[in-house]
């Protein structure tokens, strides 16, 4: 669960959130544009966006909690540089349909959660193969979990604690995702590998 | 003079508290009011803060139980609550309710299969709006 609720954040954090999200906006969707027809794209982006907008109904409950699939890694390795985006409008979605986090907040939870799906990204183009899809599914939900966890501690000293337990927590669906991104790695790259990546 | 009598008796018979003492009161207070936090997918969220306010700030806090219920008494009187509830296994979860007493059953929840069909709807029609734009731009430019 990394989507962090209206209400708990500083407004200094919320702006910077909303600020970087914004030009990460513009800026991967400028170098997508450079890459190639946005247009040719935009039926597989929505796909991929109503995957990561229903991925956080599946729970796993784990000790005293329960966690949600975040399918970041995912949908970085699918969609390249278009992630971000499609990441913040699944997030608008999940906020006003689920009550996922909150409306304030879409700017940070895109952060925390668009920011490795990129790096995830950079890590599948090193090599188009499951092993290299795994890795960068379970790194995505790592670093999405210590990038919230990161943003928490703005709070004070007192959250210091909260990094632990949102790790703890996470690693059952840091090992999931990661079996989830090798799997349609495998699958794609035999039925239509041009799904893959930054491609069609 | 008949009169004065006849309204002397009145007065007597209207006025003394102890022509009332036969009515029946009924009074009542409700003694407790429960609250349940629960994540989508109705799992209990556990020992999480609560704090209850009324109208002259907080009244009252403490933790859920294992089945994320809390229960408080009210006021007497005082049928408005704002309750706040922070997740503590999961930090970073928060979610506050006006309670009113002279409702008892809050349940605002539309059913999850209708969030999600609205959900692709969005996205379809996201989709839709892109296709129709880049389909104008370059309609322009050819």
């Amino acid at each position: 669960m990394v989507h962090i609720s209206d209400g708990i954040l500083s407004f200094q954090v919320l702006a910077f959130g909303w600020i970087v999200t914004l030009l990460l906006i513009a800026l991967t969707l400028w170098w997508s544009k450079r890459k190639g027809s946005i247009a040719e794209k935009i039926p597989k982006l929505s796909v991929v966006t109503a995957a990561f907008f229903v991925a956080s109904l599946i729970h796993i409950p784990v000790g005293p909690t329960s966690v949600h699939l975040i399918l970041n890694g995912l949908v970085g390795i699918m969609l390249g540089t278009l992630s971000y985006p499609a990441i913040f409008i699944g997030l608008i979605l999940q906020a006003f349909l689920f009550g996922h986090g909150g409306v304030t907040v879409i700017g940070i939870n895109a952060m925390d959660m668009g920011i490795p799906a990129l790096i995830a990204y950079s890590i599948f183009r090193i090599r188009q193969s499951p092993l290299f899809g795994a890795i960068a599914g379970g790194v995505a939900v790592t670093l999405a979990v210590l990038l919230t966890a990161a943003v928490l501690l703005t709070l004070g000293e007192s959250y210091i604690w909260v990094v632990r337990a949102l790790i703890i927590y996470h690693i059952p669906i840091i090992v999931i995702e990661s079996l989830i991104a090798a799997s349609v790695v495998a699958f794609l790259s035999k039925v239509k590998p041009e799904l893959l990546g930054g491609g069609k | 003079m008949r009169k004065i009598f006849i309204f002397i008796i009145f007065m007597v018979l209207f006025l003394n508290p102890i022509a009332e003492a036969h009515r029946l009161h009924v009074v009542y207070k409700i003694s407790e009011v429960e609250i349940q936090a629960y994540y989508g997918g109705n799992i209990p969220c556990r020992d999480a803060k609560v704090k209850i306010y009324d109208a002259n700030g907080l009244y009252l806090e403490g933790t859920t139980d294992k089945e994320g219920k809390f229960r408080f008494p009210p006021k007497v009187g005082v049928n408005t609550y704002k309750v706040v509830v922070e997740a503590v296994h999961m930090p970073g979860h928060k979610a506050e309710v006006t309670i009113n007493l002279t409702k008892s059953v809050y349940t605002q929840e539309t059913p999850l299969y209708q969030n999600i069909i609205a959900g692709f709807g969005y996205l379809i029609g996201l989709a839709g709006i892109a296709m129709v734009y880049l389909g104008w731009k370059k309609g322009k430019n050819d």
